[in-house]
């Protein structure tokens, strides 16, 4: 027992003894670096009235308790310390006070302060003296000093800073050198914009223009799951152009700066369509610039070293969901340590329709692929002989009666109450009614070649009648017989063996899909032709309600109409 | 007037009345060219204005142009209503809020509904186009007899076959309103007790198949007939109408101004993606200007 009272009284002086002290604070590595490089170059020097970091990084190992580091600063006379969060900083701003929490085990904490020169300042070698104090395990304390060599600006640099516009930048307090409450040290020298990933200009593509990417289909789905933009790292993650900033840094700064680039319309309220880096992927979660679709704009750290002019290309990130094609400012803030850069260019937002073109060039595709099945229709002519060729003209009257011409005069009726709307009504002549009579046609003439008939003298008739032989009307002619003929081939239905009700049930329905796709064309066929807008959620529901539904009911319809006129017509 | 007199083309001018089917399906085919290709407002106005000063020249009767007018002014209220609901640009001012975006269900699908002042004068300048279409097409249909357009496209090679049944499908298509007339009488005089304004729509499934039992039969006695006397034969529709030299070369001059037009736009169009050439300038200027 006594023992081991012994051996604690041991324990106690031994840790209690100065140098044991000292070994908690040996645990602890204080490191400074002044003036401090961003791209690590070897800088002995500060120059003129340039504002440089000062670059502390306390690692604290081994310590079973979290300590609290506090360390202060001295700037050497004719410096002063910028404010910076999570410093104190005294009214003559030469020292400045941080509290840094460490943790247990191993801590590390580091940042960056920025020192700069004042005005009238002499040349020569100057110090920073830094002071540590531990409080943990243990008090300990530690000083360290950092030595540079300071020289003053030229003549010109001088007058440069002098001649600089008024700044949004605050006046520092005392000093023993003179500080220039009109001196600001940066400036955005020019932006250009669009710029490619290596900050070329290319004269020939517009100017101040930005393209956003088509995204009608995601659009969508996000507006119907009230998700936002995550999960779309495909897209979120490609800037929609890079743009080139030209930095003026006549005081030769070496500093952070935070870029932001906003939309402003045009009576200068802000609108949402920038955004940051979105994520990378699912695993590594939030990009390095913060989190996706907020609305604040494309944000970028930039790093200037201390050149007089320094370019910089930054991404710009734009959320096609939010993004409204127009003409808009671009708004740059450019700030660091309270001050402040503002400056603005216009610009375009211009969506690609990507969707549009697709359709005109599907649209071709379906031309060339109706003048292959064009060829059938002499062969089906001979097939299905004069009383067919007979029936199918009578078809096409009645289509063309009972469909085109009660939706081209009427249509425009209904188009005017309804407005875009009309097609749902329209939509029961368009479709359950042009469906009925494919589907009756098709259950008397099972051949390849029907359908393309029966369009191609619907064209012809609307055309004779509305004098609609217009490249829009011949490449929707040839969208319906392309997708339809095929349609109808790969499902069997020319099959000459007898159908059974489910195979036409499955034939009715993927046509009933195949008038969405023909629909879906159409439309996006009329908005790039005649420069239209229609909202996705619109297309999206007429190709529900006016292709799917309606063109599968007239389907059905058509199909037990056709067997009744079987038996009519073998009567 | 009647539905039948509407589609006439025997009060026009003779000098339009008289023009070869071809001409008047290629004009209409190269307007619809430069109706797509042309952006600049007030060149659509103008090829609009132009469409309508052909009406005057023509000769189209007081009625014809009541309908022409009802049908672009419907056209244009149609294009500018959609467009007001679904402009995409800004600068745009709602002035009316169909549906909130925080109304349930339509509102997340809609993402609020609101008619846009711009959206009704870009829908006004877009629908330039589909009325002035509108407007030509109306010019070729009253002033052509419909055997002078199918004329024209035999001419073009059509096949005899599908003229043939075109030309039935044109003679037939008065029979058959006269046919479906009787169906609804008939359907009417079944169903005395429903009444309402939407007695038409209730009866539509029932009228299709009666119709399309008739167009059955008629093609049987039809096809009967034509065989006997050898209609439905490659000899047919060998008359063709001679297309006079003046109309041959106002055609061509007229498609080569409109491919010049297609390649001024074209052009420019790429050299805003970076396909530019200099030697091209002037189309670029001219596009920019004008289309």
């Amino acid at each position: 027992m006594r023992l081991r009272y012994i051996l604690l009284a041991v324990l106690l002086f031994v840790w209690s003894w100065p140098g044991c002290a000292h070994s908690a604070l040996a645990a602890c590595r204080l490191d400074a670096v002044f003036p401090y490089s961003m791209d690590h170059r070897k800088i002995e020097q500060v120059q003129g009235l340039s504002t440089v970091p000062l670059y502390l990084d306390l690692v604290c190992t081994d310590d079973p308790e979290a300590q609290t580091a506090v360390l202060s600063v001295t700037a050497p006379d004719g410096f002063e310390l910028l404010p910076k969060e999570g410093w104190q900083i005294a009214p003559d701003r030469r020292r400045g006070r941080g509290v840094w929490h460490m943790d247990a085990g191993y801590g590390r904490s580091f940042d960056l302060l920025y020192v700069r020169a004042l005005e009238g300042t002499t040349a020569g070698d100057k110090e920073i003296r830094i002071h540590l104090s531990l409080t943990g395990s243990g008090p300990a304390e530690s000083d360290r000093t950092v030595s540079f060599r300071y020289v003053p600006a030229d003549r010109e640099d001088v007058k440069t800073a002098g001649t600089s516009p008024p700044p949004e930048g605050k006046a520092a307090g005392r000093g023993t050198g003179k500080r220039n409450a009109g001196r600001f040290n940066w400036y955005i020298q020019s932006v250009t914009l669009p710029v490619d990933n290596q900050g070329k200009r290319d004269d020939r593509s517009p100017e101040g223009v930005l393209y956003v990417r088509d995204t009608l289909l995601e659009n969508f789905r996000n507006r119907m799951t009230g998700e936002k933009n995550n999960g779309y790292s495909v897209i979120f993650t490609h800037p929609a152009a890079h743009f080139l900033l030209d930095m003026r840094n006549p005081q030769q700064d070496i500093r952070l700066l935070r870029v932001r680039a906003q939309l402003y319309d045009q009576d200068g309220h802000p609108v949402p369509g920038m955004m940051t880096a979105g994520r990378s992927d699912h695993e590594s979660g939030e990009g390095w610039a913060g989190e996706t679709g907020n609305g604040e704009g494309t944000t970028a750290l930039i790093s200037l070293d201390g050149r007089k002019m320094q370019a910089f290309i930054l991404p710009l990130y734009v959320d096609p969901l939010q993004a409204v094609e127009g003409d808009y400012r671009l708004r740059l803030t450019v700030e660091g340590n309270g001050q402040q850069k503002v400056t603005e260019i216009p610009v375009t937002l211009d969506k690609k329709h990507s969707l549009g073109l697709l359709a005109v060039g599907f649209s071709f595709i379906c031309l060339l692929l109706t003048l292959f099945y064009l060829r059938d229709t002499v062969h089906c002519i001979r097939t299905i002989g004069a009383r067919g060729a007979i029936t199918v003209a009578l078809f096409a009257a009645v289509s063309f009666g009972g469909v085109t011409v009660p939706t081209t005069l009427l249509g425009d009726v209904v188009h005017a109450l309804l407005g875009p709307f009309s097609t749902f009504l329209t939509g029961l002549l368009s479709g359950v009614m042009q469906y009925l009579l494919i589907l009756a046609l098709l259950m008397l003439y099972r051949k390849p070649g029907v359908t393309a008939l029966l369009f191609l003298l619907k064209f012809f008739l609307n055309g004779i009648f509305f004098g609609r032989f217009t490249p829009l009307g011949i490449l929707s002619m040839a969208v319906y017989i392309a997708v339809l003929e095929t349609l109808l081939r790969c499902s069997g239905f020319y099959r000459p063996e007898k159908t059974s009700r489910g195979h036409v049930l499955a034939v009715v329905i993927l046509l009933g899909l195949g008038d969405a796709l023909i629909g879906f064309v159409n439309l996006e066929q009329m908005m790039f032709f005649y420069r239209l807008y229609y909202a996705d959620w619109y297309i999206i529901l007429y190709m529900l309600v006016n292709g799917v539904l309606y063109s599968s009911i007239g389907g059905w319809l058509g199909y037990r109409t056709g067997e009744k006129l079987q038996q009519i017509a073998g009567e | 007037m009647s539905a039948r007199q509407l589609w006439e083309g025997t009060d026009a001018k003779p000098w339009i009345r008289n023009l070869n089917g071809r001409t008047k399906l290629v004009f209409l085919f190269l307007y619809a060219v430069l109706m797509i290709t042309i952006d600049n407002p007030r060149t659509l106005y103008i090829l609009f204005l132009f469409t309508l000063l052909l009406h005057g020249l023509a000769g189209t009767s007081f009625s014809k142009w009541r309908v022409l007018i009802i049908l672009i002014l419907l056209g244009l209220w149609g294009s500018m209503l959609s467009q007001a609901l679904f402009f995409a640009r800004t600068p745009r001012t709602p002035l009316l809020v169909l549906i909130a975006p925080g109304t349930p269900f339509f509102g997340p699908l809609t993402g609020g509904l609101y008619i846009y002042r711009e959206g009704i004068i870009y829908g006004a300048v877009q629908g330039l186009r589909a009325v002035s279409m509108l407007s030509l097409g109306m010019l070729v249909c009253w002033t052509s007899d419909p055997r002078q357009l199918l004329n024209g496209m035999l001419a073009w090679h059509l096949s005899p076959q599908v003229a043939f049944m075109l030309v039935t499908a044109i003679r037939f298509l008065p029979v058959l309103a006269a046919e479906t007339e009787e169906i609804m009488i008939a359907l009417r005089l079944r169903d005395q007790k429903a009444k309402g304004p939407f007695l038409a729509i209730r009866h539509l499934p029932y009228v299709a198949k009666p119709l399309l039992a008739r167009c059955l039969r008629r093609s049987q006695t039809l096809a009967l007939s034509v065989v006997s006397r050898g209609f439905f034969s490659d000899k047919a529709a060998r008359r063709r109408q001679q297309w006079e030299g003046r109309e041959r070369w106002f055609c061509l001059a007229f498609l080569l101004v409109t491919l010049a037009v297609l390649f001024s736009k074209v052009s420019f169009l790429l050299s805003e993606q970076g396909l530019y050439a200099g030697s091209l300038r002037g189309f670029y200027d001219f596009s920019s200007l004008y289309l």
